[in-house]
């Protein structure tokens, strides 16, 4: 057969993938670079123009007190929505893959939250723990429900996470029920017959030939969860004074409405590097751990 | 092969040629795009600019809503960045520095600007050009449920409380009724925006004073802890927090259930402007008839602050000259010219309650009793000039806001809360 000339091969090279690169490129690569460039300038976000400063932005936010601050607040509310989403999201679908009666109708509830869109079901956490809760505590007279969880720096935290591990415990739940699933019959009846049962045949079987389930649904929580941003507006908005900012948030406000935003967008950057860094570090060390079958 | 190369070649000119579609508008026709930070009356604009098309059918304006309290200056500004400017847009006037380069300079000689009230235009000038033009005058300090009150103390005069120690006395007999004396909005712009800007607006009764005091702040050449405007105004706050109606949970910051309670009658007073009017005028069951109390400052009823309110222009309209074509700006400008000067278009805002500084506005127009009591403190010169508001735009608002948000419910005392204003000051810069 006659090889394609070069020509012949870019032209097809371009119809299947040059839309796809067009995209590609256009959303993603391209406005990263520019936004890579923008942290060398003192750009206000409005203005047409601006100048370069070189490293002056990465030195403010390395000094910017209130970033590092909330930075950490993030931190605490990543790890524990993480450990919370995965561990309700397993022992959900441990008890819904063991052949339980309205399984499927159960899946189908846990998943629905997932749908909802992060905007619309922060007002609507919004409205249970402002109005339903407090409307509750005071029906009653129970004395913690009646001032609204988001108007207390530690409970609002608190609320943000009761929502997170509610949008995506069931979204992990499917993940983790694809796991339980996929684990071999043969392997499960010779743990049975070698008188492995419930906890020990969960500990020593289930467990270890699910770590890629774990792996996915780790890396799924982590970097959702530290690029949250759609719940945090909606649900608190940074209130009460500013203690529920996330990072992302920040980031947001420091580029936006404090018109820096060369110091915004280097925040965003160093948030991007310690993601990645996490989130990869967690898929190498947890492939290690994964048994095959 | 040559049928799906047929079907290839259709789809991509089916693709074009709706994008052409897309792209060009009709002959004649002009497309506006208007951005309204007013959220309180998108329905207003919505409705005022359906009569426009209806008027002149080659005008279309779409309107831009935002909401109260949320991002309307990232909104704006994303706008602007992704070429998508609106044609015309209302927004604050210490926002026109931000987009002085990206705005048209009204023509101060334009005939019809000689409606303005006197002084009117200066609201949109910044250095020396006309940028803006005010559409509404409102104001803000105590307002009172005139019901309420007089239940307690018949035939009330507001003029009686001009000092805090009125104030106090005035508060301790409504408690001692079972009123509940006042209302905080638990929000920073209320508190950090509205309350705070007292403190900065009383030095002086010009705008430059307000802002030399922010100056002087932002050259660490005043500590704000040693101003006495500062300290009066936080022992007025004090009361306001002990009275307040949420002071069990300060914090929750509900623009329409506070709205509600005040008009309900839950409480006496309600810290806030008369565009309280916009949500608390459509309520059922509320109370119609109130007033507005000064917050004094301190115990001299001679000092500058204690018997005036906030009067302002608090929005301007502006066109945008960067990124629309001339004939949208020329229309938008007639537009402007039919909403601001026309007996039509006057008439909208009358409706939603805006007192408008232009004096051709019908003179028989009945207004609420909120725009009413700011009016008459207009009327004798008894008002606070805002004029340093310049300074309270981007985030200084939101972060001094927050401070006073953490001393409300005591998370930080007076002095913290000093040193943290102070702090916040440094690290801005100067007009």
């Amino acid at each position: 057969m006659r090889e394609k000339s070069p020509i012949k091969r870019a032209a097809t090279f371009i119809a299947f993938n040059g839309l796809s690169l067009f995209a590609f490129f256009s959303v993603l690569i391209i406005p990263f670079i520019y936004g890579l460039i923008l942290t060398f300038t003192d750009w206000n976000a409005i203005s047409d123009t601006f100048r370069f400063i070189g490293f002056a932005n990465y030195a403010t936010v390395f000094s910017d007190k209130e970033f590092v601050r909330q930075f950490l607040i993030t931190i605490r509310y990543v790890v524990i929505s993480a450990v919370l989403c995965n561990l309700f999201a397993f022992t959900i679908a441990y008890f819904l893959t063991s052949g339980m009666r309205g399984q499927n109708l159960l899946r189908g509830g846990f998943f629905i939250p997932n749908l909802i869109g992060g905007i619309i079901l922060g007002y609507i956490w919004k409205f249970i723990f402002a109005n339903v809760l407090t409307q509750l505590g005071k029906g009653f007279g129970i004395a913690w429900l009646k001032t609204s969880f988001l108007t207390n720096p530690d409970r609002a935290v608190w609320a943000m996470i009761i929502v997170t591990v509610w949008q995506y415990a069931g979204y992990l739940m499917m993940i983790y029920i694809a796991g339980f699933v996929g684990i071999p019959r043969d392997v499960q009846e010779a743990a049975d017959i070698d008188g492995a049962h419930g906890l020990r045949k969960l500990g020593s079987v289930t467990i270890p030939l699910m770590v890629p389930s774990f792996n996915i649904c780790l890396f799924i929580t982590l970097s959702r969860c530290f690029m949250a941003y759609d719940l945090n507006l909606a649900l608190t908005n940074g209130a009460p004074y500013g203690s529920t900012q996330l990072a992302a948030m920040h980031v947001y406000q420091k580029a936006f409405m404090s018109k820096q935003f060369g110091v915004g967008q280097a925040e965003a950057i160093v948030l991007f590097i310690v993601v990645a860094l996490i989130s990869v570090t967690q898929v190498l060390l947890n492939k290690k751990r994964e048994v095959e079958v | 092969m040559k049928h799906s190369r047929f079907i290839a070649l259709l789809l991509t000119l089916l693709m074009l040629s709706t994008m052409v579609t897309i792209g060009a508008a009709a002959e004649g026709e002009v497309k506006l795009t208007y951005y309204s930070t007013s959220a309180e009356v998108n329905a207003m604009f919505e409705t005022m600019f359906a009569k426009y098309h209806e008027l002149n059918p080659n005008v279309t304006v779409e309107l831009i809503p935002t909401g109260v309290g949320m991002g309307q200056q990232e909104q704006l500004q994303s706008l602007f960045a992704s070429g998508n400017a609106p044609t015309f847009m209302n927004i604050d006037p210490a926002n026109i520095l931000d987009y002085e380069e990206k705005l048209l300079v009204f023509d101060e000689n334009t005939d019809w600007f000689q409606y303005m009230n006197p002084g009117a235009i200066e609201a949109g000038r910044m250095n020396g050009k006309v940028y803006g033009l005010p559409f509404s005058t409102q104001g803000y300090g105590l307002c009172y449920n005139k019901r309420v009150v007089e239940s307690v103390i018949p035939g009330f005069d507001p003029a009686t409380i001009n000092t805090q120690d009125a104030l106090r006395t005035f508060f301790e007999t409504l408690d001692a009724a079972g009123v509940v004396p006042t209302l905080i909005h638990g929000a920073n712009w209320s508190v950090g925006c509205h309350y705070l800007g007292l403190a900065y607006a009383v030095h002086g009764k010009d705008a430059e004073s307000g802002e030399a005091f922010i100056e002087s702040l932002i050259d660490g050449t005043t500590d704000i802890a040693t101003d006495p405007l500062f300290q009066g105004y936080m022992d007025t706050y004090d009361l306001l927090v002990k009275y307040n109606l949420r002071k069990d949970d300060p914090l929750v910051g509900d623009y329409n259930a506070d709205n509600a309670a005040f008009g309900a009658g839950e409480c006496a007073t309600f810290f806030m402007g008369d565009w309280m009017w916009t949500v608390l005028g459509t309520l059922e069951n509320k109370d119609t008839e109130y007033g507005y109390i000064p917050v004094p400052w301190s115990n001299d009823p001679t000092a500058y602050g204690n018997t005036e309110v906030v009067v302002s222009m608090p929005k301007v309209m502006c066109i945008d000259a960067s990124q629309s074509t001339p004939e949208q700006q020329a229309a938008a400008l007639e537009l402007l010219k039919w909403m601001l000067t026309s007996a039509e278009g006057q008439e909208y805002f009358i409706q939603a309650g805006f007192s408008m500084p232009y004096n051709n506005v019908r003179k028989d127009a009945v207004y609420n009793s909120m725009t009413q009591a700011i009016a008459g403190y207009s009327a004798v010169g008894k008002t606070i000039n805002i004029g340093c508001f310049t300074y309270l735009t981007g985030d200084a608002w939101a972060k001094t806001g927050d401070m006073m948000l953490k001393y409300t419910v005591g998370a930080i005392d007076r002095a913290q809360l000093a040193q943290e204003i102070n702090d916040f000051w440094k690290t801005q810069t100067k007009h």
